[in-house]
């Protein structure tokens, strides 16, 4: 529970605090925008669906690369701090869904006012379950890329297999390179399979995580 | 705390690090653990941590440590670089670090030590220096307060005074809450004084497990006339030599007997306790090469 407070406090707070600063940046960019062209598209949707699953994947890394070898390191076992991180990756993807939410009910306010147009987003679900999976992609990666090493890269496609189908509830995030549309065939399922997109990552994180050794850092 | 040893083995792919090594420590007491580089220290005590999972039996009062809840929580380690430090968090939250997950830590100890050592708390870790960072690895294994706390040439990177002053605190600590302590060096003769059991390794076996007091006995430092020790040191195992104008002082292995006795006070020859140093030298790299 300590490794799960832990985690919670310090890096949902992190991360709240870089979302809020992206909106307040986004408006002021929007308002720049708008004295050059009209409005048409909504800044923060580009971030929540462009960027933000960057950001939760780089979170997912953090967590195992940095955070895993610490709690080792202060008597903590690698099943303690998997089952606290797998906690902590459901809170935070709920946060900053919800973040996600205010920032478009704030904006449409803002746009609302301004007579601007803006173009539609998902679902505070879809957010939930895009940020859910790239957070335990990046887990499930620097799992791998610790534990493997070099080798680690041969499980980078199964993490793009796992977040490809996350973004089909997402307008504006449905294309990856090669695979353009791809998300769109799997329908209404698409819910159904990134939750079973989120277990097969932390599942893979668990097997790979599990009894890793904790190297010596050499920096 | 007691450690046991059994059939240990660390391999890295072909290269064998600890190979079959079986000891036990009684504990609450200050083991230092020698060996030459490459020797296996790091992952002997990475083994005893439950850093990797071992092959053989490492158990810590009778229960095995890798991935067992109850006895990782009494161990530390803290390897040449702090392992329980991001290089990109700042200092004082390393110390939060300890305090939020270790039951046994003691925040007002380590920020005691932290003014010892002069590092400075709103620093990154990734920005101090190398002594710096030696010292903060110090003040997370000792500041722990677990029973059995490990330091693996985590003082390597301080100078002279701050090595001195860790020994102090270190010596001061134990002193206050005995407890197993085991530290791996290359600097002897600056800790012999503070260990009170040896344990020496090569090549990842087990060479010997000593008493400090006992090991020295197994040598004698002799001084006096050049003529009259090389005189006296004829036929004996001699470690090292130094030479002082027409004083020569030697390093002899193995006991003496009554008649070799008498016959140095005859000559006038000083006898005292041989260093650790050359009795480690001597016993993982002997004369020609064989053991």
């Amino acid at each position: 529970m300590k490794v799960f407070r832990h985690l919670t406090t310090t890096l949902v707070t992190f991360s709240a605090m870089v979302a809020a600063s992206v909106f307040a940046f986004v408006v002021v960019v929007t308002f720049v925008v708008s004295a050059f062209r009209g409005v048409e598209i909504s800044a923060w949707n580009v971030v929540t669906s462009q960027i933000a699953r960057w950001f939760l994947l780089w979170v997912g890394v953090y967590v195992i690369h940095n955070q895993l070898p610490i709690a080792v390191a202060h008597g903590r076992t690698r099943r303690e701090f998997l089952v606290a991180a797998s906690g902590f990756s459901v809170v935070l993807a709920l946060v900053m869904a919800l973040i996600a939410w205010l920032g478009f009910a704030i904006e449409g306010g803002i746009y609302s006012l301004m007579d601007w147009r803006a173009d539609e987003h998902g679902s505070p679900w879809a957010y939930f379950l895009m940020f859910l999976v790239w957070c335990a992609v990046g887990m499930f990666c620097a799992a791998a890329f610790d534990r493997f090493g070099a080798s680690g890269v041969f499980w980078v496609p199964v993490g793009l297999a796992l977040v490809v189908v996350t973004t089909a509830g997402i307008p504006g995030s449905g294309n990856l390179p090669f695979i353009r549309n791809v998300p769109v065939l799997l329908g209404s399922g698409w819910h159904a399979l990134s939750v079973v997109a989120f277990l097969i990552a932390l599942a893979g994180t668990w097997v790979i995580a599990r009894d890793m050794p904790i190297r010596v850092r050499t920096t | 705390m007691r450690v046991d040893v059994q059939g240990l083995t660390v391999r890295y792919g072909d290269v064998t690090a600890i190979d079959d090594m079986s000891f036990s420590l009684s504990g609450n007491k200050i083991y230092g653990l020698l060996g030459r580089n490459g020797s296996g220290k790091t992952s002997l005590m990475s083994a005893l941590a439950g850093y990797r999972r071992p092959i053989g039996s490492v158990q810590l009062d009778g229960e095995p440590v890798f991935e067992n809840a109850a006895a990782m929580r009494k161990v530390c380690l803290v390897r040449h670089t702090a392992d329980a430090a991001d290089k990109g968090d700042k200092v004082s939250y390393v110390l939060e670090y300890g305090a939020a997950w270790r039951d046994t830590w003691d925040n007002a100890y380590a920020l005691e030590l932290v003014e010892l050592f002069k590092i400075p708390l709103k620093t990154k870790v990734g920005e101090l220096s190398l002594g710096q960072r030696s010292a903060l690895g110090v003040v997370i294994a000792l500041a722990s307060r677990s029973p059995l706390t490990m330091l693996d040439e985590s003082h390597l990177g301080m100078d002279t005074p701050t090595r001195y002053a860790f020994y102090d605190a270190l010596l001061n600590d134990f002193m206050a809450h005995p407890r197993t302590i085991i530290i791996s060096t290359h600097l002897i003769e600056e800790l012999a004084s503070l260990l009170e059991e040896v344990v020496i390794i090569d090549t990842g076996r087990l060479v010997l497990q000593e008493e400090a007091d006992v090991l020295r006995s197994r040598g004698t430092e002799v001084t006096g006339n050049a003529a009259d020790v090389d005189e006296f040191t004829a036929g004996l195992t001699v470690l090292s030599e130094k030479s002082l104008g027409r004083t020569k002082a030697a390093m002899v292995y193995g006991g003496l007997d009554d008649e070799q006795l008498t016959r140095a006070r005859q000559l006038g020859l000083e006898l005292g306790p041989i260093a650790l140093q050359d009795l480690f030298v001597h016993l993982t790299e002997p004369v020609g090469g064989k053991r």
